[in-house]
């Protein structure tokens, strides 16, 4: 493990605010080693990143990323278009790799164990990090079919029996049970758009993974299916780690315990929710959240 | 806030020469297509006017005695006899009969023409089904000449073709129509016979076995293989230069012109492993190796057109790349891959240049009953005909381009509808 | 000095939102500090008819109160501000509270200056108002001042001041319970003087008040209840 800058959330001195309110950007030093402000360590880390740099060809998307992903809790990532953040997130569960020329160095682990050895079987990672994508994605099969789909890949279930009822768990634990029991074999792709992010998400913890990522689940939804979602990501966090990225600001409040702040490829701050939203550390995150440029 | 007077008297103007431009190049769209129309509904008319007559073959009556002297043949049962009995002595008597002022030799062999040298055959066939006729007499309708055939239909048109027959001929012949003794009746010979010399006996079925022996092996050879390197290509060869190489020559030999591939045919198939010509099993071959860049280009579009998102959730779900591409991708692009296998096999079936080259050009009377006979297919059938001299493969020649436009519209057809089909599922 | 800004957002029509509540904040705090300059100057001046006046305007203190907070409402309600934009407003919320409360300060003393002057000629106990007055107009103006320029060591300060005013407070109470002991006859007038006091203390703990808020904008930390002041 790398030593990388760790901070107390401990109260900053006068001087702390002075420079970073009064700095413009050119002078915070973003391109040379920017270190992370606020609480890159906590207890209980379900995922470490330490030193964490992604390139896709010549292109650096991530620069030295260290961040810790809290067991049971939502950590949000939230910064503009193309700060890296999806990036860093799909490098949690190793979907990067399915891109062409996209590299990676530091050290990504879950529970200890390195996600990037030769050793891990990218397929059980997986299993063990699902994903929610920020189009609803099902399968073009029934809605059965589309949460049965990881049981069966990976062998979950004996029987029909145990099938049907991982099935109908999932598709509980998603809230979706009530709305779809009497039509569990027409096609999962008939579904509302809220219904079937939800249907995604009860695809994803049909295989009952430990960490779900979300990129931006979201965004493609009507506020009321968002607020549908939120509200199963809050159900969710009692069992699961997650990790989301949203564009939305206010979701990222009502939702996350943790929020993190990326911009131009850097994790500038990390923080709990409350104060990034209330009183950030960085002059940065100040910027990005209440809208001003920056 | 409107805009100033003078902005809207410009857009206004402006209006009138888009509209025109849109009418005009309309216009022009919907001109070509017509034309396009025009032309293909021609051909088709055509071909139609020209081949219907294919299917019907001129027969005249006549009055049979199925005598045992005449035939020199005692018992039916007996192969020998039968096989050197002289059958078509039985239509000449007939003939010689209700012509009885004809004497002359040269005269006599020019009425004996009138009927189709297969009679002989016919009228044993009828007499080896229905033996208890031996001895007895009966009005048969008789197959006629391919001259006759098409002076009889000229003459029904008004404007009988007399060129290919002598006077005597022509006075027998109004004799037969005036009392009705010769008819149209409907030519199964057309749809159950294999080639013959002789335009009245010839049929395409022979043809027909043979395109299809032929298409089937180039279908089991190349849908497979082609539809494997589509997704190796696709989905796990690494982008590299070896795969752009190969990819370009993909392209490069869906381009090449099909006689090579029939010299291909020729210079490996044949010469090389020494395989008989003319059969359907080097034709699918070569027929095959022609279709596949097809295929592999088709099922690399359709292959490409499923949504990424698909596969990422897939992969997202822990699919391996083999699961991924089995259980999601392949089921997606299958309906565009039966489209494309199906348009190369309809281009394959209407293929002659390299079946030319191996030898699938050869006049085989006998229908193929396996993938070793030699064979003919339907297109080199009709270029066989186009190419013969008699008037009476003009219509054969149209009528088997009707038969091979059927078979292609429905293979077409069935293209559209299996799309249709498995895209509906969800 | 913190540079406090509250500019430069991208929707331009939030900065103009923002500077509006400031604005108008600021302007109701010259109200109200007006108004308790001539309530201070109505009693010790035993003038009825300026605390007339004092009572009659604190109807505009009122009136702006309400519109100030219907401001931070459709600010919160339009632009969901976060950090300093949310903490600012909340702080204006709460300040416009604390004015309002000065203003009622304000009018009950002037009701008391009232009733004074119905009395007797005034003699004691009117020193304590002046000198008490005096110190508590000081901690709201600098208090205002301060608010104006996010100065966090001007509100610190301030905070400091008004402990002082506190001790100045309880010397005045004894004072003037020693001028009832040695004349019970001036009790009931020395009791509205009492008032007067007590309203003067009150206004100072709303001026404190306001000085939290301004080191919460500023540096984002509640010091209400902390022993920060030491």
């Amino acid at each position: 493990m790398n030593t990388s800058a760790t901070f107390g959330v401990g109260t900053p001195s006068e001087s702390d605010f002075r420079d970073t309110r009064d700095g413009d950007m050119s002078d915070i030093g973003l391109t040379k080693g920017h270190v992370t402000v606020g609480s890159v360590e906590i207890q209980a880390a379900k995922i470490t990143a330490r030193g964490v740099n992604i390139f896709y060809g010549d292109k650096q998307a991530i620069h030295d990323v260290n961040v810790d992903i809290g067991k049971n809790q939502v950590i949000a990532m939230i910064g503009p278009s193309g700060c890296g953040k999806s990036t860093f997130l799909r490098s949690l569960n190793r979907m990067n790799d399915t891109i062409d020329g996209c590299k990676i160095e530091g050290d990504i682990r879950i529970d200890g164990e390195d996600l990037y050895s030769p050793k891990l079987d990218v397929v059980e990672l997986r299993a063990r990090v699902g994903m929610v994508f920020q189009k609803p994605n099902p399968f073009p099969k029934s809605i059965y079919d589309n949460v049965a789909y990881g049981p069966k890949i990976h062998g979950l279930a004996e029987t029909r029996a145990d099938l049907d009822e991982m099935v109908e768990k999932s598709l509980r634990r998603a809230g979706l049970w009530d709305e779809v029991k009497d039509r569990l074999f027409q096609a999962g792709t008939g579904l509302s758009g809220g219904q079937q992010q939800r249907l995604c998400i009860a695809r994803a913890i049909a295989v009952s993974p430990e960490v779900i990522l979300m990129d931006e689940p979201c965004s493609a939804l009507d506020p009321i299916a968002t607020a549908r979602i939120e509200e199963l990501i809050e159900e969710l966090s009692h069992n699961f780690t997650i990790a989301i990225v949203t564009h939305n600001m206010q979701q990222a409040a009502r939702v996350s315990q943790r929020t993190a702040y990326f911009h131009l490829g850097r994790l500038i701050e990390v923080n709990p929710t409350e104060q990034v939203f209330t009183n950030p550390e960085h002059s940065l995150t100040e910027s990005y959240i209440t809208g001003r440029f920056g | 806030m409107s805009k100033e007077p003078i902005y809207l008297e410009k857009i206004q103007r402006s209006l009138v020469g888009r509209y025109r431009a849109e009418r005009a190049f309309r216009g022009c769209g919907m001109l070509a297509v017509s034309l396009g129309l025009a032309a293909v509904l021609l051909v088709f008319v055509d071909i139609f006017i020209k081949g219907t007559g294919a299917f019907s073959a001129t027969y005249i009556a006549l009055d049979v005695t199925y005598e045992k002297d005449l035939l020199g043949i005692e018992n039916l049962a007996d192969q020998r006899q039968v096989n050197s009995g002289d059958w078509e002595a039985l239509y000449k008597q007939a003939l010689r009969r209700d012509f009885p002022d004809i004497r002359k030799r040269g005269e006599r062999r020019k009425l004996y023409a009138l009927v189709s040298s297969a009679a002989g055959y016919d009228i044993k066939d009828r007499l080896l089904a229905n033996p208890g006729l031996l001895g007895s007499k009966e009005t048969l309708w008789i197959l006629a000449d391919d001259d006759i055939d098409s002076y009889y239909k000229s003459w029904l048109d008004g404007n009988a073709y007399t060129a290919r027959l002598t006077d005597g001929q022509i006075r027998v012949l109004d004799t037969l129509i005036n009392t009705e003794r010769m008819q149209l009746h409907f030519n199964a010979n057309f749809l159950t016979r294999g080639d013959s010399r002789e335009p009245e006996q010839a049929g395409i079925w022979g043809a027909v076995i043979g395109s299809f022996l032929t298409l089937m092996l180039t279908l089991v050879l190349s849908f497979p293989v082609g539809i494997a390197a589509a997704v190796y290509l696709e989905e796990f060869a690494p982008k590299n230069k070896v795969t752009d190489f190969i990819e370009v020559n993909i392209n490069n030999l869906a381009a090449v012109p099909s006689i090579i591939f029939g010299l291909l045919g020729l210079a490996i198939f044949i010469n090389l492993f020494q395989i008989p010509r003319s059969i359907p099993v080097v034709g699918g071959l070569v027929l095959a190796v022609m279709t596949l860049p097809t295929i592999i280009i088709t099922s690399r579009a359709a292959i490409k057109s499923v949504p990424p998102s698909i596969r990422e959730a897939a992969l997202g779900m822990g699919a391996s790349r083999n699961q991924m591409v089995l259980h999601h991708v392949l089921p997606l692009a299958l309906p565009g891959m039966l489209t494309g296998a199906i348009i190369g096999m309809a281009r394959a079936l209407g293929e002659t240049a390299p079946l030319l080259m191996i030898g699938m050009v050869a006049f085989i009377v006998d229908i193929p009953a396996g993938f070793m006979d030699p064979a003919t297919v339907l297109p080199v059938q009709i270029f066989l005909w186009a190419d013969s001299p008699e008037r009476a493969f003009i219509e054969k020649t149209s009528a088997a381009i009707m038969v091979l436009l059927g078979f292609l519209v429905t293979m077409n057809i069935s293209a559209v509808w299996l799309r249709k089909r498995l895209e509906r599922r969800w | 000095m913190a540079n406090m800004s509250f500019e430069n957002h991208i929707v331009k029509q939030f900065d103009g939102e923002l500077e509006d509540i400031r604005t108008m904040l600021m302007e109701m705090g010259g109200k109200v500090e007006q108004q308790l300059k001539d309530a201070i100057t109505s009693v010790a001046g035993v003038d009825s008819a300026l605390a007339e006046r004092v009572i009659e305007r604190e109807s505009h203190v009122d009136e702006m109160e309400l519109d100030i907070d219907e401001a931070c409402m459709l600010i919160i309600a339009r632009r969901q501000p976060a950090a300093t934009d949310l903490r600012l407003v909340m702080m204006v919320s709460k300040a416009v509270n604390d004015l309002e409360r000065i203003g009622d300060e304000a009018k009950k003393i002037a009701s008391h200056a009232i009733i004074l002057a119905e009395q007797d000629v005034p003699s004691k106990g009117y020193t304590e108002v002046r000198h008490l007055g005096k110190g508590v107009s000081n901690i709201l103006a600098n208090a205002l001042d301060a608010f104006a320029r996010f100065d966090v060591e001007a509100a610190l300060k301030t905070l400091k001041d008004d402990h002082q005013i506190d001790l100045e407070y309880k010397t005045a109470l004894r004072e003037l319970v020693t001028y009832m002991m040695e004349d019970p006859r001036s009790i009931s007038r020395v009791i509205n003087i009492l008032w007067v006091v007590r309203s003067l203390e009150r206004i100072g703990d709303h001026a404190k008040n306001l000085c939290e808020q301004i080191v919460f904008v500023v540096k984002g930390q509640d010091i209400r209840h902390s022993e920060l002041r030491g």
